[in-house]
């Protein structure tokens, strides 16, 4: 008998209380005690047949696929928290990892890298130092052996991850070379790149430059090693920045 | 000096969460990157459901996923990845949601509250979940919350009351309520049965007063 008292009266009950009763909310002797009453009434039915409904429409509501300008910004946000943290790492090794993460086989392309010998250190700027007595810059013949990313022109976003990894400069060397290159497109940027790679763009060799761009927002450059210069604005292939509106 | 050599790179698409987390900690830069990726999408889904914003959303997970990838190495797998990094945009979100001074008030664009559109059967699937997506933005955000977690992204209410951090109890009568508030913006109840009982929160007063001739 305890508890038969709080059993609420009816019908007709609330909406809510119906509600209570088919989400486990009341205690389990009341619940007992009033779901055969409540369902033995057509009305009442009728609302826990309605909450069922409603149930049935929130799990039947579709994913919703992140955009691909937001996972490009926490790409970037998370390549830039990890970067400080970056330890030194041999070259080979680098590129060992960037042909894993392509799916390719490492083999070969380790023979070609360990051609290189050049050591790098990522500092937590991110910039890029090479070691004193370093070995001349790698011929540009080889960049083409990591497989560049092969891109269109309206897909530079898709990249940005990648990219943001990489602190590849490419045939394009040096950061006084890429300095040049953004002057001649009018283009002015303090510090190095957030990411530099060489890329395919359109089936032509370029090198992909990420710029800062204000909060969450990134400045993808595009440019043709072979004719960018400070002089030369036609070096720039592409200029686009992505990220939050 | 620290290299690479002897990290295990375990990027592989076979790895478990639990392996990307291990190999984070053990200095793989990309083993965070993998486990996001796996996770984004429904992650997006909570926010923006949450937050309704798509700026506000990106901004929370941004948010989110970067203190993740910092406690990530102090990680312990006494809670499943997945729990870990949902709590962490959770609760990313609901800081968001108590930070915000106003709360915007999203209309039904196409219909009223509490009038449904066309007779349910005669509406094509992805109608019907436009309109449940929007009757769900309508719900206050204590109420919307829980019934994203349990009813939309099918976490168990003991998950859930651990996600935001209220009572089991709490779970079950915000969902109770705001499935009651739901089932009549989406027209599940009908005018005779639906009665004065379920508060109208300034949303739903058209519906109430259309109802009270009951």
């Amino acid at each position: 008998m305890t508890g038969m008292e709080r059993v609420p009266m009816g019908p007709p009950w609330s909406v809510d209380l119906i509600a209570d009763l088919h989400a486990g909310v009341l205690p389990p002797e009341v619940a007992a005690q009033l779901r055969p009453r409540v369902e033995a009434d057509p009305e009442a039915r009728e609302v826990l047949q309605a909450l069922d409904a409603t149930l049935a429409d929130l799990e039947a509501l579709p994913p919703i696929p992140m955009p691909d300008h937001v996972a490009a910004r926490i790409d970037a946000a998370l390549a830039a928290e990890a970067r400080p943290a970056a330890p030194v790492v041999s070259l080979d090794e680098a590129r060992k990892r960037r042909n894993r993460r392509l799916g390719l086989g490492g083999g070969v392309l380790v023979a070609a890298a360990a051609a290189f010998g050049v050591v790098f250190a990522v500092s937590p700027g991110g910039q890029q130092a090479n070691t004193p007595g370093d070995a001349a810059p790698a011929p540009t013949t080889n960049s083409n052996v990591s497989a560049p990313l092969s891109l269109k022109r309206d897909e530079l976003g898709s990249a940005v991850g990648e990219v943001l990894k990489a602190q590849n400069y490419g045939p394009l060397e040096t950061p006084d070379r890429l300095a040049g290159c953004l002057k001649g497109g009018g283009i002015t940027s303090s510090g190095n790149p957030l990411g530099i790679s060489p890329i395919n763009l359109e089936g032509k060799d370029a090198v992909m430059a990420i710029l800062p761009a204000g909060l969450g927002k990134y400045r993808l450059v595009v440019l043709d090693p072979t004719t960018c210069g400070p002089d030369q604005p036609a070096g720039v292939l592409a200029d686009t920045t992505v990220g939050q509106r | 000096m620290i290299t690479l050599a002897k990290v295990r790179c375990v990027t592989a698409a076979a790895s478990s969460d639990a392996d990307l987390i291990s190999a984070h900690a053990a200095g793989d830069p990309y083993a965070f990157s993998e486990l996001v990726k796996r996770h984004r999408d429904r992650m997006w889904a909570v926010a923006l459901r949450t937050l309704r914003d798509p700026e506000e959303a990106a901004d929370a997970l941004q948010e989110a996923f970067i203190s993740a990838f910092r406690a990530a190495a102090s990680f312990r797998a006494e809670s499943q990845v997945t729990t870990w990094l949902h709590r962490i945009v959770v609760n990313a979100c609901l800081d968001r949601m108590r930070r915000r001074q106003t709360r915007p008030t999203v209309p039904l664009p196409e219909a009223g509250p509490g009038e449904p559109v066309a007779p349910r059967d005669a509406m094509s699937d992805r109608e019907t979940s436009l309109m449940v997506q929007q009757a769900l933005m309508e719900l206050p955000e204590e109420q919307r919350a829980p019934i994203v977690l349990v009813d939309v992204e099918g976490y168990s209410v003991a998950e859930t009351a651990q996600l935001l951090g209220i009572a089991e109890g709490t779970v079950k009568s915000r969902c109770a309520r705001g499935r009651a508030k739901l089932a009549k913006v989406l027209g599940h109840l009908r005018n005779r049965i639906a009665d004065a009982n379920v508060p109208a929160d300034g949303v739903n007063v058209q519906e109430q007063r259309q109802w009270e001739g009951r």
